[in-house]
């Protein structure tokens, strides 16, 4: 069955090329059978492939399907490598993926774009497939740059409304800024350890490198700054909040689950150079702990139900960040997995949410929604408890053991993680509070087909239940320190942080005993509200630093000198053409004399030279 | 022939040459440049001949008959082309018969 | 002539039966398809005496023909360029009035022309093949000779064509004259045992270059080629484009070969003059064409450009390499200009040749699969990866790159790029929107047949070429 692991990539690809060449003539039914049942097929040889693993001896398997490119001794194959942190992966991409399939098959039922859909989808799914599954930075990047490509072509999926195109492109341009980082990064280990193959750069750089020199902190650096474009961490984060401007399936898919995962995946991946880069590795915490801080307080503003979603997933992955950063590797992993589960089920269920209120995004015309739509409601209790790491969710089990482990490298950070868990359980229990308490209002429509039902439920379970799912790291990642911190008072503040966010909610939007109106009335805190609504001005900033010098160049060279080059070879050719065809006169004996002329001209330069 | 020298002989197929081309060039009249197209290769006729001539080979002469068995084709074949000339056009000026330029 | 040379000269002797059969035909029956059909199993026939015409070694059939593995190449080759063009005349002139009969008879001596002249070791045959094709070729450009522009164009070639044909003779008998010699390798012995060659010798090579140059519609000598592109019918000129200035490029490549001529720098410097102006001034031409049969004709003389760049560079660097490169590119060529002006006779009426870029208009809507194969044709005359006009045009570069000719490599980037706006302009019409029916195309199916076997050679030949690499290869390794 391993040996199949070529074909889990490639059944999505088959359904995105079905799709885009003959979706526009099949049924409606048809296309929802190909484009779900291409991550089906793939889910189900996930699942065969992994479980044959798992019970293995876990050793890592490399498949090679062919040499890619070929030049003088550089040889890149199209080769897959499958290890515990792939199965992880896999579990990720096509279990969570199928799921939200199924949900979008009932979710865009009424889009006239329903074969694009599929087709744009499925295609993001298989190049996220072999960015996991590649064993070669070269092809890594190819699923990278798929990902991209897909997340662009998604999030400007409603293409008529300008506004979505503008956030399509944002996405684009930042998470480019990060790959071209990644890009000289791959160039740089490829010159210095003259490899591509993930594996053998590893064994190279730790034998050939001293730890803490130029050369490993360079390659790591460039390599966070792909990670950080893609999993929108500080610097460019603020481009995944707009990209909410696509449909909510591919907001659970792309900017939840999956693509923003991807840059942990790759620092993962590469641990081994990481470690030998401890400033840049200190960097990954310090980046998580700040963006998590950030984010969190951002969220904590929002009205829009995405946005708070958003700013949340950018939060939770800088928990990921933090644990990478101190080397808590498998915790990262984990939590990874957790949040797939609990983010897509607040995702799924907030467009459950939309798509009964037609649309409507903003949480404060929504009320009392408790009684009307009982799915919906459950699904997002047990979302926020899993997200804000209530005891025995799913998100408890990876968030606790990412802040002990955080505790034994900086208590600093510690605090910060655990001031991070108490802002996210104020924001999202704010989000459940104003959402589905309070006063009712009115609801277009209460139904939500199986489709959308059965994976709300289904992964309602797994948020739940999914902390017992943990898969066993240790052959991939090196185990760290191995403190016990059960039942000390680390481990005690750390579980009762979310508890006094949920009562700060309780307080504010529950009873509202305290008002946050009143209390974001005054100068100082109003001007605070709106910095973070804004996420804390980053984008302002970029605006400023980038984006206003850009448009002020590009104006002063409003006529295009360079231009200018290329409008005077054309008028060349032009002039040239004209003059040259005034010698076609039509004539014979125009055309015998030039034969005559032409003879004595090249015996001259013959006898000349 | 042997008191002539090769020179001699190349220079009158030459001279030969020139006057046919000129006639290709000036003549306006298909059938005239007909025969100085002849003309041409007849010169070259005689430049085979003479040089055949002054290595003592019959290839020179041979070379002769094939080209003016040839050229009596094209001729040939090139008359019967200015007869639908004329049948079509009604004229036989090679200066009227530039339908196609540029 | 004993039996070993009749055999090697088979595909010869084989047209000329057919052509002799087609005649017999003809004056028991007059029937097109069946003096078509004569013709097509003749020129098949000879395609597989091919096979039986190879030996291990060279054959000089008499002294006039060598058959030797670069002669039966290029045999091969014009014998299905002419088989091809047969297809496209066959459904070009079928609806046609008037007795089409003689034209397989025509086609299949201007073959037999072109077959002797790449078989060619001495000036005879030399000359005996050029004239045959040509004056095949003066009857073909004109038919059916009852129409002004293919008549206006019959006769310019005709003209033209003498002249230098005279231009050649000349030639030819100056370096007689001079070595005694009309042999190729007897004159080639001439040639190495001189440090400097005469005056006389190199005029009377220049003058066959002039001959030469008018065939490969070389600049100056170029100005009959639109004219004449224009005005035949356009089976008839994918044949002028095709098998004739094939035939004459093998012919001068062996010659230049065996005659060692290439050790001459004057020979070089004019031959890279006239391949500059070549290809600067048929893409200069080319430009703002809005005729596409000319348009094709100046792209074609630019191509001989191209082609004479990868010939200069055997100045400097080994002839083996040589022949592969202009080889392969004149396959490339073949393929593709038959494609694209197949793709013109096939749009063409009996009413209308489709000459005008007008015609071209939303082909893509009415006519998708015509359209994609000219835009590949296009594409693969403008040299873009995944054609066989991308491999060929690859093999120009790394000669003109080897042989150090950096002025005709700068020469032949400019050229590219100029050419390149053009090609994509007839394909941005192909895909403008057209109101209007669609007509019900005629069923040409054997034209249709010959563009599919086309399409995909030029494209397979563009990605995997190795397989015909190696049997030209093999080729050339017979010139050495």
């Amino acid at each position: 069955m391993i040996e199949l692991l070529g074909w889990v990539p490639l059944f999505p690809f088959l359904g995105f090329l079905i799709l885009i060449l003959a979706g526009e003539r099949l049924s409606k039914p048809l296309i929802a059978w190909v484009g779900v049942g291409s991550v089906a097929a793939s889910a189900l040889l996930a699942a065969l492939i992994g479980a044959e693993f798992l019970n293995g001896t876990m050793q890592p398997y490399r498949l090679v399907l062919g040499v890619w490119m070929e030049v003088d001794d550089l040889s890149i194959p199209f080769g897959f490598y499958l290890d515990a942190l792939t199965v992880t992966m896999l579990f990720v991409v096509t279990g969570v993926g199928f799921l939200i399939h199924v949900y979008a098959a009932g979710f865009m039922d009424d889009d006239p774009g329903y074969a694009r859909f599929f087709a744009y989808i499925n295609l993001f799914v298989s190049a996220m497939l072999v960015l996991v599954l590649a064993d070669n930075l070269v092809l890594l990047y190819l699923g990278w740059e798929g990902v991209g490509l897909g997340s662009y072509l998604l999030i400007g999926f409603w293409y008529e409304d300008p506004n979505n195109g503008y956030a399509a492109r944002k996405a684009f341009v930042m998470t480019r800024v990060g790959d071209t980082a990644l890009l000289v990064g791959l160039f740089l280990l490829f010159t210095q350890l003259h490899t591509f193959d993930i594996q053998l750069l590893m064994l190279r750089a730790t034998s050939q490198w001293t730890s803490g020199s130029l050369l490993p902190v360079a390659a790591a650096a460039l390599l966070l700054g792909g990670a950080l474009g893609k999993s929108a961490q500080l610097p460019l984060q603020s481009w995944l909040p707009d990209a909410m401007a696509g449909p909510t399936p591919v907001s659970a898919l792309i900017h939840a689950a999956t693509m923003v995962t991807a840059g942990v995946y790759l620092i993962a991946r590469t641990h081994a150079l990481f470690i030998m880069a401890p400033s840049v590795q200190f960097a990954v915490a310090g980046i998580g702990a700040t963006t998590l801080l950030m984010a969190g307080c951002s969220a904590l503003v929002q009205t829009d139900i995405k946005r708070i979603l958003a700013y949340s997933t950018i939060s939770q992955i800088g928990y990921m960040f933090l644990a990478l950063g101190v080397g808590a590797w498998s915790s990262a992993i984990f939590h990874l997995l957790t949040h797939a589960f609990f983010k897509a089920l607040l995702f799924l269920a907030a467009g459950a949410v939309i798509f009964c209120f037609h649309h409507e995004h903003n949480i404060f015309k929504m009320g009392g929604l408790r009684k009307a739509m009982p799915l919906a409601f459950w699904s997002f209790m047990i979302g926020s408890a899993a997200l804000s790491a209530l005891p025995f969710t799913s998100g408890f089990y990876s968030k606790h053991e990412i802040l002990l482990a955080v505790f034994d490298a900086s208590p600093g950070l510690w605090a910060a993680g655990c001031l991070g868990a108490i802002i996210t359980g104020i924001y999202s229990f704010r989000l459940i509070f104003v959402v589905f308490f309070g006063r009712k209002c009115p609801v277009t429509k209460a139904r939500v087909g199986w489709q959308m039902s059965v994976p709300l439920i289904l992964l309602g379970a797994l948020a739940l239940l999914g902390g017992t799912l943990k898969i066993p790291l240790d052959s991939v990642f090196p185990v760290l320190f191995n403190h016990d911190h059960t039942f000390d008072l680390v481990s005690v503040v750390t579980a009762l942080a979310p508890f006094v966010g949920l009562l700060i909610a309780v307080l504010f939007y529950l009873t509202h005993t305290f008002s946050a109106q009143r209390l974001a009335g005054s100068g100082l805190a109003n001007q605070m509200r709106i910095f973070c609504f804004n996420g804390w001005g980053i984008d302002a900033l970029y605006g400023a630093l980038v984006v206003r010098p850009f448009k002020s160049i590009a104006k002063l060279n409003k006529n295009d000198a360079v231009d200018g080059i290329y409008v005077a070879i054309a008028l060349l050719s032009r002039v040239g053409c004209s003059r040259v065809s005034a010698s076609q006169t039509g004539r014979i004996r125009w055309y015998a004399s030039s034969v005559a002329l032409g003879a004595v001209v090249i015996i001259a330069i013959g006898w000349l030279s | 022939m042997n008191g002539i020298p090769m020179e001699h002989g190349l220079l009158l197929s030459v001279v030969l040459f020139v006057l046919g081309l000129t006639g290709v060039l000036v003549r306006r009249n298909l059938i005239m440049i007909l025969m100085s197209l002849e003309v041409m290769l007849n010169a070259t006729g005689l430049a085979f001949i003479v040089a055949g001539s002054r290595w003592g080979q019959a290839d020179g002469q041979i070379m002769f008959l094939l080209i003016l068995t040839l050229a009596a084709a094209e001729v040939g074949v090139g008359l019967g082309l200015v007869l639908q000339i004329f049948r079509r056009f009604h004229t036989l000026d090679a200066d009227s018969l530039n339908g196609m330029k540029g | 002539m004993n039996s070993n040379q009749l055999i090697a000269l088979a595909p010869i002797i084989t047209i000329a039966v057919t052509a002799v059969a087609v005649m017999l035909g003809i004056a028991v029956r007059r029937n097109f398809i069946l003096s078509c059909g004569i013709a097509a199993v003749g020129i098949v026939i000879a395609l597989s005496t091919l096979g039986i015409a190879s030996r291990e070694s060279a054959v000089r059939a008499t002294l006039l023909i060598l058959v030797d593995a670069y002669s039966l190449f290029y045999m091969a080759l014009l014998l299905s360029g002419g088989l091809a063009v047969l297809g496209f005349c066959y459904d070009y002139f079928k609806e046609r009035e008037g007795e089409n009969e003689e034209l397989p008879l025509l086609l299949l001596t201007a073959l037999l022309g072109g077959l002797v002249l790449v078989g060619s070791s001495h000036f005879a045959s030399f000359f005996i093949g050029l004239e045959i094709l040509s004056i095949s070729l003066f009857v073909l450009i004109g038919y059916p000779l009852n129409q002004s522009r293919p008549l206006e164009a019959a006769i310019k070639y005709l003209v033209l064509s003498g002249v230098s044909s005279a231009f050649l003779l000349m030639g030819m008998a100056l370096i007689y004259s001079q070595c005694g010699e009309l042999h190729f390798s007897g004159i080639g012995g001439y040639m190495t045992s001189r440090d400097n060659i005469s005056a006389m010798v190199l005029s009377g090579t220049l003058l066959i270059m002039v001959g030469l140059g008018f065939k490969l519609s070389l600049v100056p000598f170029h100005l009959w080629t639109p004219d004449v592109y224009e005005g035949a019918p356009a089976p008839v000129t994918a044949f002028i484009a095709t098998v004739s200035k094939g035939a004459v490029f093998a012919l001068l490549l062996r010659y230049f070969i065996t005659t060692y001529s290439y050790d001459y720098t004057p020979l070089l410097t004019v031959f890279s003059v006239i391949a500059g102006l070549s290809i600067l001034g048929g893409n200069l031409l080319a430009l703002l064409q809005t005729n596409v049969k000319r348009l094709l004709a100046y792209s074609s003389i630019a191509h001989m450009g191209y082609l004479l760049v990868a010939f200069i560079a055997g100045g400097r660097i080994s002839s083996m390499w040589v022949v592969e490169s202009v080889s392969f590119y004149l396959l490339a060529y073949f393929i593709t200009t038959i494609g694209a002006f197949g793709v013109v006779s096939v749009l063409s009426t009996p009413q209308t040749e489709a000459d005008d870029i007008s015609c071209y208009r939303g082909l893509f809507w009415r006519r998708p699969w015509l359209a994609a194969t000219f835009t590949l044709m296009l594409l693969s005359l403008a040299g873009i990866p995944l054609t066989a006009g991308f491999i060929g045009k690859f093999y120009i570069f790394t000669s003109a790159a080897d042989g150090r000719l950096w002025g005709l490599l700068l020469a032949v980037i400019v050229g590219s790029g100029l050419g390149l706006y053009y090609y994509l302009r007839i394909i941005v019409v192909m895909s403008m929107n057209v109101d209007g029916a669609a007509i019900k195309p005629p069923q040409d199916w054997v034209s249709t047949a010959i563009l599919a076997v086309l399409t995909m050679l030029l494209v397979w030949f563009g990605i995997y070429p190795g397989l015909l690499v190696n049997v030209i290869q093999s080729v050339s390794y017979a010139m050495e």
